[in-house]
């Protein structure tokens, strides 16, 4: 995805800049494991990458996440998608949309990017078979305009995948 | 949805609301952003409608309400009405009780000036951050939310430099950029006192939604825009050691089909009267209308 989403088109307030300066020295001292922040100046936007978890169907694997954060970030969730080629998983569509709760309805200011990248690690973890969703075909050409994941009305999968 | 008149909705909300309901057969011919952005335009009329914090009204002005309404409700308004004369209501938006909370607070402390009160409640504060600190949240994650509730307090008391009136009170209380983060900061307080006492609070969260005290602070708790239950209630009274008091106005009248209005009082596990050390309970004075799913201000006579 080349064109930043509608949310996070506008620049970091204050408070959202604040606090992702100590999320991202938190990060530094502190990087969940099997992670890594691709250095740039854009704190609006990080890309990281991810390292499929030993033992597990993406062993050995690396793909990466881009995060965008929106004007008021940490109230509002960041866009979280990652950068096609995206995991073969049934809740990641091809053109790298994460249906997870998470990144959506059930986004907490209490979350950072380290525990959704937690979440998104276990959600691969725990993955039994490497497909697409069934509804992946017509979902990625109605996102065909650019538009954001967090424009889609989400029905949650179970969590068991 | 008021879109029979045309004058409140949005543009795109006419466009799905006109179709005729024989014409739905297909609702893949919605596109999600179609939907959503009718979803917030119902939003925007709602926070049209009602402000997250309204003015005062007469108790008189929720007996219209019902005037020709369901015969316990009217009668039980009649009875609210000998105790309390006013009511304050909140936007629906699933902040209600803790933005109920927030308005009734500030004004309490604004208009009585108990400095006790605010040392005793930033004691408590304080204590709040070493539990969620304890509990492994992230400093960062939960700062600026406490640093904003205390230079709301700090700004009711008299005599500073931040000090606002009552009319600024009210603006803040409707200004997203303030109230919403207050809110949050509840959201952490009541989630942190939650998972401390995991083992108290567990047998009434089964009871709510048969999940873990641990996720059921993450998605009903934490998220903004989740509701407010006895269990959210309880935590916030005890973490801040501030009584409150729920008055409930719903259908339910006893067997002899005499009407009486019920309330609870919940009161804080340890409350300590600041000047005698003494264990003494306390008369609420954060009073709140409970009617199912929504939650106002009430101001006792």
């Amino acid at each position: 995805m080349t064109s930043p989403s509608a949310s996070s088109r506008k620049a970091l307030s204050k408070i959202a800049c604040n606090r992702l300066q100590k999320e991202l020295v938190e990060w530094q001292v502190n990087p969940p494991a099997g992670f890594k922040h691709k250095v740039t100046d854009n704190l609006q936007r990080w890309v990281i990458e991810v390292n499929g978890a030993p033992g597990t169907l993406y062993a050995g694997e690396i793909y990466q996440l881009q995060v965008d954060f929106p004007e008021h970030y940490p109230m509002e969730a960041p866009q979280v998608i990652f950068v096609p080629p995206a995991p073969l998983h049934p809740h990641i569509y091809s053109n790298g949309h994460i249906c997870l709760d998470i990144l959506y309805d059930s986004w907490s200011p209490a979350m950072t990017v380290s525990s959704i990248c937690i979440s998104i690690l276990s959600m691969l973890s725990s993955s039994t078979v490497k497909q697409r969703p069934a509804d992946n075909d017509r979902y990625v050409k109605n996102c065909k305009n650019g538009r954001s994941p967090k424009e889609t009305r989400w029905w949650f999968h179970d969590d068991k995948v | 949805m008021q879109n029979q008149d045309g004058h409140v909705v949005e543009s795109g909300t006419e466009t799905i609301t006109s179709i005729k309901a024989s014409e739905i057969d297909d609702w893949e011919n919605f596109r999600d952003d179609d939907i959503l952005q009718q979803q917030s335009a119902i939003q925007a009329e709602e926070a049209g409608k009602i402000p997250f914090v309204g003015d005062k009204e007469p108790l008189s002005s929720l007996a219209a309400e019902y005037k020709s309404g369901n015969a316990i409700l009217v009668e039980k308004i009649n009875v609210l009405t000998e105790q309390y004369a006013a009511i304050r209501r909140t936007r629906g938006d699933g902040n209600c009780f803790f933005r109920s909370f927030m308005f009734a607070y500030l004004e309490h402390i604004l208009q009585t000036q108990d400095r006790a009160e605010v040392d005793r409640i930033t004691a408590n504060v304080e204590q709040c951050r070493k539990t969620l600190l304890s509990l492994g949240y992230a400093e960062f994650t939960f700062e600026d939310f406490f640093g904003l509730f205390l230079e709301q307090l700090e700004s009711v008391l008299s005599g500073t430099e931040a000090s606002i009136s009552h009319d600024e009170l009210v603006q803040r209380s409707r200004d997203q950029s303030i109230s919403d983060y207050v809110v949050m900061f509840f959201r952490f307080i009541t989630s942190g006192e939650i998972r401390k006492r995991s083992e108290f609070f567990e047998p009434f969260v089964q009871g709510l939604t048969n999940t873990s005290v641990e996720q059921f602070c993450k998605s009903s708790v934490e998220p903004m825009g989740e509701e407010s239950d006895h269990v959210h209630i309880t935590a916030l009274s005890d973490a801040l050691g501030v009584p409150i008091r729920i008055v409930y106005l719903d259908r339910s009248c006893d067997d002899k089909g005499s009407v009486s209005v019920n309330h609870h009082d919940f009161t804080p596990a340890h409350v300590t009267n600041a000047s005698s050390g003494a264990t003494q309970a306390t008369k609420p004075f954060i009073n709140l209308l409970y009617r199912p799913g929504h939650y106002d201000i009430l101001y006792p006579k």
